[in-house]
């Protein structure tokens, strides 16, 4: 039993473990980084998905905007009027109410109202549209194709492929803009979640024209701007467009539209 | 007693670290070449798994919380020291064999994520009941992997080769068999191929060589994998819980040093559905309000009817 | 130091890296080469950080094994001492960079305590020792295994972000499908086998 050879690998050991404590111990002290006590409350506070919904990158990123002034306290679309309000009460702001938004594919050109050119077998990927032949497969060459790339990026399972169409489930949806990113028509905008109706249709193409592509298409016959109180719609790039700072949702341009167009969101 | 016994079966069926749970992928690809040798790795980090959880439980309320990884570790390392040691000594034509993956048994995940989910949170006798469960249910799986491995691609069971054994490659034995068969040279081909398949005499056939080597044990992981993916696609068919049998690390592993393979073991259901409970409960209390005040509004609007959209805009 | 001995640094470093590349032959460190190979972006990040970690770790155990170990004798507690001192220089790594080199935390920091269990670096870090390596040969066998695992792992991103939209076979979707990739990786790698 050498008892000198146990005593020296204990104490050897012993003393690097110590070394490394004190070590350690010591740099992070000396590399300690200031960090705001705000922006660790914060980020408690926000939903910690990492969305970036925001704009910034991640949650962090959020609450770092935040406490250095660059983002207002409710910059969280995720979260809401009940996060802005905590978030609020952390940099002692009050919070502006800011308006739900919901996104909203302008298209219901599906299975059912449009045919297809031709049968495509290649990517199902939404970002190789303008690579293919007559950018698509389908009638309608300004609407939704169907591929889902925005069903991939959506963190919140809210849009879904339904009958051939991209469809956003206003439930779920919390308006983080990643469908709109990677949408490459720009089919999807952000509609207030309370909008009673909606223009389904983003086509450019002049009305008999339209009216082959796709059976429910926008013709921009006019009859939705002419009859609408609230002076609300406009018909832009041959299809209507709804304002909705001015609309009062009383549903007149949907009884007027005889595409059926116009939707009950 | 009870729980020790539940703790076996636990680790050797229900919780299989290779088969169900997926972790320690690295010795199981190393070092199963051979039966042997997957059978001594497995009994040397049974041991260390057992012991190590035994220790840790002792001491789980006299470890301060903050250091508690780095003493795991300090832990497993000595044991680790110990074992190889003694192996050393006692066995070492399979010290030799098994190499440097004595020493890495130390950053086994098996055994620090035991040691954070289960021992640092149970009693001594169960604690050492799991390790001993895990322990066995990873050598009974590197056993039958290396086994496998050896009979395909190396002709022999447990080191045994030869007349001894049909060891050897079935595809390349029926092919010869049908070769023998067509043979017009050889009278009665048929009943001699059957013959020189029964005694054994297998000179022209070769062993499927790549099996224990590099690159076979990517294979034949991805093969069982792919076979318990199976198995889980039909278990979710039925409607059984398979959320317990994970598919190797494919997960992201930016969260990995948060969560841990550890937190895996602990109630891996629980705490994904704790973090999707936190987002739920975080959006839903942003949604209460929300609801409320767009039902305000649209009372408001229903009341004031269509002409007093200034009085509505106020509201808002 | 003469002409062989730079010959020699040359063939551990080839070795290391291509030959009995770390992970498609050594099987080291698979826990992050299949789990952080999704996209090359993050794969090469996650080399970097491993390059970085082990060529640090493999000199400073090469030193405490030379200097403090060996002469008092105490080799066999070579496990633990170097775990130890893999763990206390990655925690203080992170620390150095998040203080001083803030863009280099924000790219690597995630990794860098992904790499304490790494088998990678202990595996490293022995090998040195039973090959028995000086210093200056540990480093470089450090720094070239860690380029080897760079290597392959960021090759493994480039074919998984290309399989991505591929049809696979249900069963083989997710993990299979990689490991069965790298086995064609490995076997590519075995012809390596006669630079040397």
């Amino acid at each position: 039993m050498n008892v000198t050879g146990i005593l020296i690998a204990v104490a050897i050991v012993a003393a690097i473990g110590l070394f490394i404590g004190i070590f350690l111990g010591v740099a992070a002290n000396v590399f300690k980084v200031e960090v705001d006590e705000r922006e660790e409350k914060i980020l408690g506070v926000l939903p910690g998905n990492n969305c970036g919904g925001c704009g910034y990158p991640g949650c962090s990123g959020c609450a770092a905007a935040i406490v250095a002034g660059e983002a207002p306290v409710n910059a969280c679309p995720v979260g809401g009027d009940a996060v802005a309000d905590k978030v609020g009460e952390i940099m002692g702001v009050k919070a502006e109410k800011k308006k739900r938004m919901v996104a909203f594919v302008k298209c219901q050109g599906g299975c059912d109202k449009t045919h297809e050119d031709y049968h495509y077998t290649g990517e199902q990927d939404c970002q190789m549209i303008a690579f293919i032949p007559n950018q698509g497969p389908r009638s309608c060459n300004s609407g939704c194709q169907g591929f889902g790339t925005c069903t991939k990026v959506c963190p919140f399972d809210a849009i879904h492929v339904v009958n051939g169409v991209a469809l956003v489930d206003k439930e779920k949806c919390k308006a983080c803009g990643k469908c709109i990113a990677v949408c490459p028509r720009g089919l999807i905008e952000l509609i207030p979640y309370d909008a009673q109706f909606a223009v389904a249709c983003s086509s450019k193409s002049k009305g008999p024209q339209a009216m082959k592509e796709c059976t429910a298409s926008c013709i921009a016959c006019g009859m939705c701007a002419r009859n609408c109180p609230a002076e609300a719609i406009t018909v832009e790039d041959m299809h209507a467009h709804i304002d909705y700072d001015k609309c009062i949702s009383c549903g007149n341009c949907r009884e007027k539209c005889k595409r059926n167009s116009i939707i009950v969101h | 007693m009870k729980s020790c016994i539940e703790r076996l079966f636990n680790g050797i069926i229900k919780e299989n670290p290779t088969f169900v749970l997926t972790l320690g992928m690295c010795p199981t690809l190393a070092v199963t070449t051979s039966a042997i040798n997957g059978l001594g790795m497995g009994l040397s980090t049974m041991v260390v798994l057992a012991l190590s959880n035994l220790i840790i439980s002792a001491l789980r309320k006299v470890i301060p919380d903050k250091v508690r990884i780095p003493s795991y570790i300090v832990i497993v390392a000595s044991l680790v020291t110990v074992v190889g040691l003694l192996m050393e000594a006692y066995v070492p034509g399979l010290y030799a064999s098994l190499g440097i993956y004595i020493d890495l048994i130390v950053v086994n995940c098996i055994i620090l994520g035991r040691a954070e989910s289960y021992a640092s949170k149970n009693k001594m006798l169960p604690s050492l009941f799991d390790g001993i469960g895990m322990g066995l249910g990873f050598t009974f799986a590197l056993t039958l992997i290396g086994a496998v491995r050896e009979f395909f691609g190396n002709a022999s069971i447990f080191g045994l080769t030869g007349p001894k054994v049909y060891g050897t490659s079935i595809p390349v034995l029926l092919v010869e068999l049908v070769n023998k068969i067509f043979n017009p040279d050889s009278s009665s081909a048929f009943v001699r191929g059957l013959g020189d398949f029964f005694t054994g005499e297998f000179a022209s056939f070769s062993p499927i060589g790549i099996l224990v080597m590099a690159p076979g044990a990517f294979f034949v992981l991805a093969i069982l994998t792919a076979i318990q993916n199976v198995i889980k696609a039909k278990g979710e068919a039925k409607g059984k819980d398979m959320s317990k049998i994970q598919s190797g690390c494919s997960s992201d592993c930016m969260s990995c040093h948060e969560s841990g393979c550890s937190r895996r073991l602990v109630e891996p259901e629980k705490t994904e559905a704790k973090k999707t409970e936190e987002v739920k409960e975080a959006v839903t209390e942003a949604e209460k309000p929300a609801e409320e005040v767009s039902e305000a509004k649209t009372e408001t609007v229903e009341a004031a009817g269509t002409q007093d959209v200034k009085s509505g805009k106020e509201d808002e | 130091m003469n002409g062989n001995y730079f010959i020699n640094l040359m063939i551990v470093a080839i070795t290391s890296s291509l030959v009995s590349n770390v992970v498609l032959s050594q099987f080291l460190g698979l826990c992050p080469f299949l789990g952080v190979s999704k996209k090359v972006k993050t794969a090469s990040g996650m080399g970097a950080a491993v390059i970085f970690v082990i060529t640090l770790s493999s000199l400073v155990a090469g030193v405490v094994y030379k200097f403090i170990l060996t002469p008092l004798h105490i080799t066999y507690l070579k496990t633990i001492v170097f775990i130890l001192i893999i763990a206390a220089l990655v925690q203080f790594v992170e620390l150095f960079l998040k203080k001083f080199v803030k863009p280099l935390y924000e790219a690597l920091g995630v990794y860098l305590p992904l790499i304490t269990t790494n088998c990678a670096v202990l595996g490293v870090a022995i090998n040195n020792v039973n090959d028995g390596y000086d210093i200056l040969t540990g480093v470089v066998n450090g720094f070239a295994t860690a380029a080897g695992f760079a290597i392959a792992i960021i090759i493994l991103a480039g074919i998984r972000e290309k399989m991505e939209y591929n049809d696979i076979p249900k069963p083989f979707r997710g993990m299979p499908i990689v490991l069965v990739t790298a086995g064609l990786m490995a076997i590519a790698f075995c012809g390596f086998a006669g630079l040397i």
